[in-house]
């Protein structure tokens, strides 16, 4: 961040005028809009452990559940008795006001940003001791664990499910709730993206990429492999902590399994999304799940009731064709765009000799 | 790198824009069309029972612009439906629901199934002002958060299989009976767990062992064990088509003995063609069935709907089906009592609906609820090997005797 490029700079304020735009721009489309900028922070802080830290995790769908329940507990449990709330799957009706929905939610979020973060170290320092496949099992096992756990806990709704507190009634603009969960996630983005780019430029992203590429290597060079890991892993609890939260909000309803700790769509999904875009790049994630999105949400309806099918065939189409992601393909097809010098000569000799 | 990424910018925003003005809504009313729109589970866990509402959904769609259609100051207008596959989750079709409303501007919707989902959809089209009939969400809770918008065709969860209880408390000379229930971790499972509690309760019943099963239900061998253990008087099992499969399909495997067996969506299941023998003697709770003498002009009587039914999809309705026909037929009537397509005049009319369909009578309780219809149960009987569900409850419409107990596997043949 310590040189902004002016070209940066006009690509980053167009990209933010956009994104200030779009709800005004494209009213019907809010919701898929508030969707899209969670996807990208879910795909980007994958990306820091599957891209740069070389650890492919699918546990990264806990902290999003759990930031979904927090928030939605936090907002209920500020002004009303939780256990009430959800009891015989919502019956009693509590009904907010304007400022306890949003003072709820405010706190809920910081509350859903911090817990994932500490979980993320607690657990973390018990499992990324792990490597390889061995630590993506164990973090597919995390998702589904918690999935079950809280299907079995009563104060948070168990297998009816928790509603979320509605949108404040007194607010009559039926697009206000929209326009809310859309600047608030548009908000996540952007910090999320300003963190990211941060670390890109740190000594933190490079050790993590040493630790991808060799971390006995690393650790003989002298870091604290496991501290950068854990550290790692916090910071993306963080933010899948916060979209949690957001979409807990935005969705309106919990359920344990298909909603929150969703691993076979949200979980499975976030990788998708890193690996199509380009793992490892700062802008690979965010290309990904843009196309990922734009590709569910204009061509799913077209083939109901096949679109599993078809996201198939664009998993196996991605990881045969594109196994480094579309920004790596482009890399390897334009290398001088992405600033590396390719020696004419060198090239040439090698041709000559084959 | 930065050129590239402008690129796929500009792309995206000319795709974005292109798309925005492609979708400029269709409107509530399209020429002699009025256009719903529902969220079904096409895939997922609830697909076959998203179909089986697809079809009641399509079989009055047709049956309706077949015969006449919806008259509204004067002219003739016919249904359509959009459908999206809600893929059996909550978050996605709250989405689709949002997506209806406000980029396919439809003005009136129908329900998808399960209460779950339809937990997830309600709010959205309380927030929009959608008038929504559903068939398909059973959820208690569904009816007391003050919904203003919405209409169900069927009776609560709680309901489902509360007779069950009382029938056994009724054999067993007026005491309370011991319990065993197993019940999914879904909204609308643990909904008829509430109920079982509440009878269990009101009649002095004893609940020995008290399960919850997983979603993706494949196995409940655990707690068939216990109920060989302990030997209960009831054993209740909720889980929609896959629990009742499974449930059957472990209990004649172990060769549990428990003289009642009470259980949900069998019908849907096809139980008693699927399992046969093995699944005689289960009592199943249902919204509907064809030996009812409910009438109306559209589909006449449950028997024939029940005939006209498998002519076009080739199986027999369960219930799902029939209570999704009867949606269409709740909002025909609502649209020409209104005489306007006017939302709120239309949920004005919804409230006052008070008519008979082949499925039943309908009649709007202040949460949305039907109170005019009472859930039934049937058993399974076979002959042969032909088996049939005959209702035994309420005394009603009973058309056979209730079988109790269920004899020993042993003394099966």
């Amino acid at each position: 961040m310590n040189k902004v490029k002016q070209k940066d700079l006009i690509l980053y304020s167009g990209l933010i005028i956009l994104g200030l735009a779009a709800p005004y721009l494209f009213s019907a489309f809010k919701v898929q809009l508030t969707y899209l900028c969670v996807l990208i922070v879910l795909a980007m802080t994958w990306n820091l452990q599957g891209g740069e830290m070389g650890y492919n995790t699918f546990g990264n769908i806990l902290f999003y559940g759990l930031g979904m329940y927090l928030t939605a507990s936090v907002q209920v449990g500020m002004f009303f008795p939780l256990a009430e709330w959800t009891e015989s799957g919502g019956e009693k009706t509590f009904v907010h006001t304007t400022a306890q929905y949003f003072q709820g939610i405010g706190v809920g979020l910081l509350v859903s940003a911090i817990i994932p973060a500490i979980v993320a170290g607690a657990i973390g320092y018990a499992i990324l001791g792990l490597r390889g496949h061995y630590f993506a099992i164990c973090t597919l096992g995390l998702g589904i664990a918690a999935g079950e756990i809280a299907g079995g806990i009563e104060i948070i709704g168990a297998g009816q499910g928790f509603t979320t507190p509605p949108f404040p009634a007194e607010i009559v603009d039926t697009e206000a709730r929209g326009k809310f969960f859309y600047f608030l996630s548009f908000a996540l983005l952007i910090g999320t993206f300003v963190f990211v780019k941060y670390i890109y430029g740190s000594r933190f992203k490079l050790i993590l990429n040493a630790i991808r590429d060799n971390e006995d290597k690393a650790e003989a060079m002298g870091i604290q492999t496991m501290k950068y890991k854990i550290t790692g892993w916090m910071c993306s609890a963080f933010f899948c902590g916060l979209a949690g939260g957001i979409m807990g909000g935005l969705i309106g309803y919990i359920d344990s399994t298909d909603v929150a700790f969703d691993g076979r769509e949200m979980g499975v999904f976030m990788v998708l999304m890193a690996i199509l875009g380009g793992k490892g790049t700062l802008w690979g994630p965010v290309i990904g799940a843009t196309l990922f999105h734009f590709f569910k949400e204009g061509l799913w309806t077209l083939i109901l009731g096949w679109q599993y099918v078809a996201l198939g065939v664009l998993i196996v189409v991605i990881v045969i064709y594109f196994p480094e992601g579309l920004m790596g393909w482009l890399r390897e097809k334009y290398p001088e765009r992405f600033g590396e010098v390719i020696d004419e000569k060198d090239r040439k000799a090698q041709v000559e000799l084959k | 790198m930065n050129k590239l990424v402008k690129l796929f910018i500009t792309s995206i925003s000319a795709i974005t824009l292109a798309l925005v003005s492609f979708t400029s809504s269709f409107a509530k009313v399209e020429g002699d069309y009025i256009v719903l729109g529902s969220a079904i589970s096409l895939t997922g866990k609830y697909s076959s029972n998203g179909v089986h509402t697809q079809n009641g959904y399509n079989m009055a769609v047709d049956r309706i612009n077949k015969m006449g259609g919806v008259e509204v100051q004067g002219k003739k207008y016919k249904f359509e439906i959009i459908y999206y596959d809600d893929e059996s989750n909550p978050k996605r079709a709250a989405q689709l629901a949002e997506r209806l409303i406000k980029q396919d501007g439809v003005h009136y919707m129908l329900g998808p199934y399960s209460s779950g989902l339809t937990k997830a959809i309600a709010p959205v089209t309380e927030k929009y002002k959608i008038p929504m009939v559903e068939a398909n969400g059973a959820s208690r809770s569904l009816f007391t958060k003050g919904y203003k918008y919405l209409f169900a065709v069927l009776s609560p969860a709680n309901q489902y299989l509360e007779v069950a209880i009382d029938l056994a408390v009724e054999k067993n000379g007026g005491k309370g009976v011991r319990i065993a229930q197993a019940f999914e971790q879904d909204a609308f499972s643990q909904d008829v767990r509430l109920g079982i509690l509440d009878a269990a309760k009101r009649t002095g019943s004893e609940i020995i062992i008290d399960d919850k099963l997983p979603k993706e239900l494949n196995d409940m061998a655990a707690t068939l064990a216990k109920v060989k253990a302990t030997k209960p008087d009831v054993l209740v099992v909720s889980g929609h088509t896959k629990g009742a499969l499974t449930a059957i399909r472990q209990i004649s495997e172990m060769k549990v003995d428990v003289p009642m067996l009470a259980m949900t969506h069998c019908d849907a299941a096809k139980l008693s063609k699927q399992h046969g023998k093995k699944s005689e003697y289960a009592l199943c709770a249902s919204q509907w069935h064809k030996n009812l003498s409910y009438k109306d002009k559209f589909f006449g009587s449950g028997k024939k709907y029940d005939k006209d039914f498998k002519k076009e999809f080739g199986y027999a309705p369960p219930y799902q089906s029939a209570e999704s026909s009867a949606a269409l037929l709740v909002f025909k009537d609502a649209f020409e009592r209104a005489n306007s397509f006017d939302r709120d005049a239309v949920r004005d009319a919804l409230v006052d609906t008070e008519m008979q369909t082949f499925y039943g009578n309908i009649k709007f309780g202040p949460g949305g609820q039907n109170v005019a219809k009472p859930m039934i149960l049937f058993q399974v009987r076979c002959k042969g090997d032909e088996c049939e569900n005959k209702v035994v409850a309420p005394t009603k419409w009973a058309s056979d005797k209730f079988y109790h107990p269920i004899p020993k596997w042993s003394e099966r043949s």
